[in-house]
Parts: C-alpha cells; structure tokens; sequence
C-alpha cells in the first residue's frame, strides 16, 4: 500500500514536470550531458549510464566520471533496441513490445512496471510520459513477424501499469522520432520525415512532410531539428511547426 | 546426427510460426567485415574522413558526433547550424553507442566500455576501460546494433576491425 502510495506521488511529480516544461523531450540533455536520437542505446542520468544490451541493461556509476564501475546488470528481455529514459522512468524499445521500468534516482536501479505487447519488429519509443509513441518497422527488419506492418503507434499511460493503444497510422518505414509539445518528428526512411499533430493523441494527424530526403533519426534541440539519414544530416527549424525550414545539410566531402 | 535432424525441424518449425521465411536475396546493399591486426585498433583522431553510412547521432553543443557504423565519429562543429563543419574522425572499431558527459565520452569499443577525455581533440586521452562488460553484444560473431544481411565472418582472415557497405550476393548471414 506504502509503495503504490508513493508511486502515485512520483507519478503526479512527473505529470506535474511534463505539464510545466515547454523543452523538447529527448534522450539525455540533463545536467552536463549531450544528447541521443531515439535509437540510442546510451543514456547518462545524473551520475548513472545506462547501457541497453541485446537481452540486458547495464548501469554503471559515473559518480568518479573517469572511473566508471559496473553497478549492475539487469535482464531486461530479448531483442532490446532501444532505451529512452523520462523523469524516473525508462522506456525500452524491444523487438516484441514496450517495456516499462522505474528508476531508483538513489542507486540507480530499475524495477518493471509494465509492458505493452506488440507484433515482433523493430521500433524506438519516446514519451512525455502520458503518452508514448512507439514506430514499428517491418522494412529491413529482418526479425520482423509474418502479418506485421510499418506503422505509428500513439499508447496510453493514463495507467502507467496497463499501457494501452489509443491510435494508430501506417507508415513506410518508420524509424527514429522526436517529440515537442503538440508535435512529434517521424523518421520514414526514404518516404523523408513526417510531422503530426498530436495535440490529440487519440487522433494522429499527418500534418506536414519533408519529401526527397531520407531520415533514420531525429535530435530535438532548440527548436532546431537535426535529422540523420545514411549520408547526409539536415537540420531544420521547426519554431513555426508544422512548417519547417532547413537551416543546412551538411556538406559531403 | 538424429540431434541435428531434429534440431533443425525444429529450427525450421519455429521459424515458420514465429517469423517469416528469410528470402534470401540475389543481390543485396548490406554491410562486410574489414579484418585486421590488433595494431589498427587503436583508438585516435583522424582527419575529416567521408561521410559513408551513418548510423546513430549524438548532440552536444556545439558538436555533432555521427557514427559511422563500427568505425567511430564525425566530429562536426555546429557552433553556425547554417554552416555545419566536419573538423576531425574519432576511430572508435566496432564501435555503436556513445554517450558523453561534460568532456568525457564514454563508446563502446566492442565489449568494452572505454571513457575518453575529448577536451583537447588534438590529444585525446583514454582515461578508464573497462572489458568485456558488453558479452552479450556478441560482437565477434555478429555486427553489433545492425539488423540486415552481411557478409559471414572469416575468424581465419584475422580480427574484425570495423565495417563496410557491401553488394552482398546470396548473403549467407543476418540477423
């Protein structure tokens, strides 16, 4: 009863955080450290890096930044992809589904919360912690279920302990994505990079796309968009979202 | 053998519930290994090298650190977002992720966690490593992080040192 009651408050905490930042949620970027696109398998927390394996997690106390020791070492499941960490929260892209664990900010450990099930493939995920997002890829994903398609998944954490699926659009073949407020950046592959509104997360609205370039994934930083695809980066701002307008790419040779 | 019959019955049962035949194909774009001594395996910072096949990004202000699949980092100074510029190529092989706090980098390299001091890039610094703490990448056997067809490792032509972009035919090997 103790804990669910302090889980409660911690979960309230947290809206309360997503509520009041106007700051794009990204991978890393707290206190002296950079950031990751959605595929990242890295994250630093504090005085913690997390380290995602293909079955575990590592954790490893950077509290001496130059010595930094195995903490701990945690089976998450197979196939894991990618890690995506928001308030005490982690999120984890595997190939069978979203996995939800909580983060102890004092040793840095986690504990599973929940998980939401998918059609084995590859996918990211990001949240603002009511929602989360999560791309799934059939496209050049080798593991990929019979029956399974590209497609946009927007998931409720209304109940952190029961996700559950509020929409869905389909896709090329998504990748890598990044959120801002009523706005999430969708890698496509060659099909460029989407745009949607999701100030309705029950409704995914395809507000705009970038056409003629290929995007695998997406940093969000100051409103400006820095897209990575398999030869290029293009950057972008996206103050005036959904328009969007190219600050560079960068040069080949 | 009567193990391996059955082995694989149930290698081929499995595969038909749980995941669709893997058509190989003809001719495909995948990824080959580069072998190597030991000795290119050190960790240093090269010249600007070609963009080849980028793979993940990291952002720290002002630079942008794009890997190139398990070969390491460009290096690009975006303290101008409108005039991005590549200014060096950290080799890291068989390197997949990095994450970098204040002026330390911490990368993979293979299976072991390396922490570099990148505050001068003209004299980098491996301050810490620890090995083997990444076993289950199973990076010997497989490319770390890629999922799609490459070239079989060879273990007879020496040690895997990165790798490339490859027309592959018939690949024998994915994941």
């Amino acid at each position: 009863m103790k804990t669910k009651y302090i889980f409660l408050l911690s979960l309230t905490f947290l809206f309360a955080c997503a509520e009041d930042s106007q700051s794009p949620v990204g991978n890393g970027g707290n206190g002296g450290s950079g950031q990751g696109g959605s595929l990242a398998r890295f994250a630093i927390i504090d005085d913690f890096l997390y380290t995602a394996g293909e079955n575990e997690l590592n954790i490893f106390d950077i509290s001496d930044p130059t010595a930094p020791e195995l903490s701990a070492s945690t089976f998450i499941g197979a196939g894991v992809e990618t890690l995506f960490p928001f308030g005490n929260f982690m999120f984890f892209g595997t190939q069978t589904g979203m996995l939800i664990y909580e983060r102890n900010p004092e040793d840095g450990n986690v504990t599973f919360i929940s998980q939401y099930e998918h059609i084995t493939s590859c996918d990211p995920v990001v949240t603002d912690g009511q929602t989360a997002y999560v791309t799934l890829r059939v496209t050049g994903c080798r593991t990929a279920a019979a029956g399974a398609t590209d497609v946009l998944e927007s998931i409720s954490l209304d109940d952190i302990t029961a996700p559950t699926i509020l929409d869905f659009k389909e896709m090329n073949s998504p990748q890598g994505l990044g959120l801002d407020g009523d706005f999430l950046f969708v890698c496509d592959s060659s099909a460029g990079l989407a745009v949607f509104d999701v100030s309705d997360p029950a409704n995914l609205l395809e507000v705009n796309r970038i056409e003629g370039i290929t995007a695998h994934d997406v940093i969000l930083s100051n409103g400006t968009l820095l897209v990575i695809g398999p030869d290029n980066i293009y950057q972008y701002d996206y103050t005036n979202a959904p328009e969007l307008s190219l600050i560079s790419q960068l040069e080949l040779q | 053998m009567k193990t391996r019959l059955s082995l694989l019955f149930l290698l081929i049962s499995l595969t038909s519930c749980f995941e669709r035949m893997v058509d190989i194909p003809e001719e495909t774009i995948g990824i080959a290994p580069i072998y190597g001594d030991e000795s290119d395996k050190e960790i240093k910072i090269l010249e600007p090298q070609e963009i080849g096949t980028l793979f993940k990004i990291y952002y720290k202000f002002p630079y942008i650190y794009a890997g190139e699949f398990g070969r390491g980092l460009h290096i690009i100074d975006n303290s101008d977002p409108s005039k991005p510029e590549k200014i060096a190529f950290l080799q890291i092989l068989g390197n997949t992720d990095i994450a970098i706090k204040d002026n330390l980098l911490y990368a993979n390299y293979e299976n072991d966690l390396v922490a570099i001091d990148i505050s001068d890039l003209d004299n980098i610094q491996i301050v810490h490593t620890l090995e083997n703490v990444f076993a289950s990448y199973s990076g010997d056997l497989f490319p770390i992080g890629y999922n799609g067809f490459f070239e079989c490792i060879d273990p007879t032509k020496g040690t895997v040192i990165g790798w490339t972009e490859k027309i592959l035919v018939e690949p024998q090997c994915w994941r």
